[in-house]
């Protein structure tokens, strides 16, 4: 294959001169190549081109003393998303969850779209009924209720519809209330 | 008639350029490569969040979909001085060579009793035994806090990093908040995967 060749044999029995034969340039690249693309498609195959990215939580401090009491939130103002198993979300769009109507009003819908829909009408809804507040927040806020059948993936499918919807104000709230477990029931139980 | 031929050529061809290419994309592969790490598999969920993860100082706090806890710190000095606060706190002596072998893991998953077993294993035998996860409960006093503590210890630059599987439980997770939330780390970031943001999507 080489194509470098060999000037072996120039040497003339008689006339005494020696004469260099004329070497062709050409070199054979096909190992050279063939080693290349073994090397790409192993350089390929175990890299992680996309670097992962990261979204930042910051949650409240538990430490700090109980003694700051805050102002109840009004359920009219309230979106509160439970995240229930088999990626199903049920929320309550402005009722709270001791209230008569909570049953009839509870709905379901999924994760993305449908439940970014939900979010900006709620979120519509509430703004144009209630004027912002004196620092100039707006009225809407989310309070996402993690159940122990939903998925961490969920979680951060919640969050990240927080950062669609630029709902500023949300709240993630890890221990269902009495009047919520009754109202959700058998939805939140695991079923393995 | 004499039938015409063609030259017998030599099937030449000249590959300068493809090697050229070729050796092109290989240093652009060499020059971004970063490895898979063999630790546990892990598919994390994905956001439309920019910020990337940081290089250095982190620590990594991986939950696999059966809820297995793995731990991570990614410089090998910080491995080995993590390794010495906690033997130090909880009575254990590590020897140099438990050590070494420790700082060369880039995450492990292993209730302290079990540690010392692994650490002494021959390489070849260390990446074949399953890791059974660190201990967590949601008392906040877990084994995790422990490591976590011992990790800031050798370094207080550390940053935390959270890396969940997609279906992991969500109590594993608020166990885990627990045990940072009562040593007061209340900031910290979640490991995703890049994906598109929606349509009609801005981000002032």
């Amino acid at each position: 294959m080489a194509a470098i060749e060999e000037s072996g044999g120039g040497h003339g029995k008689g006339d005494g001169k020696v004469r260099a034969k004329k070497m062709s340039t050409r070199v054979d690249m096909t190992p050279m190549v063939d080693l290349g693309f073994l090397l790409i498609t192993f350089f390929m195959l175990a890299t992680t081109m996309s670097k992962p990215t990261s979204m930042s939580l910051a949650v409240p401090d538990k430490t700090e003393d109980k003694e700051k009491e805050t102002e109840p939130l009004k359920a009219s103002k309230v979106l509160t998303l439970f995240m229930g198993a088999n990626d199903d979300v049920y929320y309550l769009d402005g009722v709270a969850a001791d209230d008569d109507k909570a049953e009839a009003s509870l709905k379901t819908t999924r994760y993305g779209f449908d439940l970014r829909s939900v979010i900006f009408a709620s979120q519509k809804r509430i703004n144009a009924a209630n004027p912002k507040d004196e620092k100039g927040n707006e009225a809407f806020v989310v309070v996402i209720k993690p159940t122990p059948v939903s998925t961490y993936k969920n979680m951060v499918d919640v969050l990240d519809e927080m950062a669609i919807t630029k709902s500023k104000r949300y709240a993630l709230v890890d221990n269902l209330t009495d009047s919520e477990k009754k109202l959700l029931g058998d939805k939140i139980k695991d079923k393995n | 008639m004499a039938k015409v031929r063609p030259k017998k050529h030599a099937p030449h061809t000249d590959m300068t350029a493809m090697t050229d290419v070729a050796f092109l994309l290989l240093t652009f592969f060499i020059m971004t490569a970063t490895f898979k790490s063999n630790e546990a598999e892990i598919t994390t969920p994905s956001s439309i969040s920019q910020i990337k993860v940081p290089d250095d100082d982190i620590m990594v706090i991986s939950i696999d979909k059966a809820g297995k806890v793995f731990f991570g710190v990614d410089a090998k000095p910080v491995r080995a001085a993590m390794l010495e606060n906690i033997g130090q706190s909880k009575g254990i002596t590590f020897t140099e060579t438990e050590k070494a072998k420790f700082a060369l893991q880039s995450s492990f998953g292993f209730p302290l009793n079990q540690l010392k077993p692994w650490l002494n294993m021959t390489k070849e035998q260390m990446p074949n035994v399953k890791q059974p996860g660190i201990p967590v409960d949601s008392t906040g006093a877990s084994e995790l806090a422990d490591w976590v503590y011992a990790a800031r210890k050798a370094n207080n630059q550390l940053r935390i990093a959270l890396k969940g599987d997609n279906l992991s439980k969500f109590p594993v997770f608020k166990d885990v908040l627990a045990n940072l939330q009562s040593q007061n780390i209340n900031k910290f970031n979640l490991i995703t995967g890049s994906e598109q943001a929606p349509a009609g999507y801005t981000n002032e």
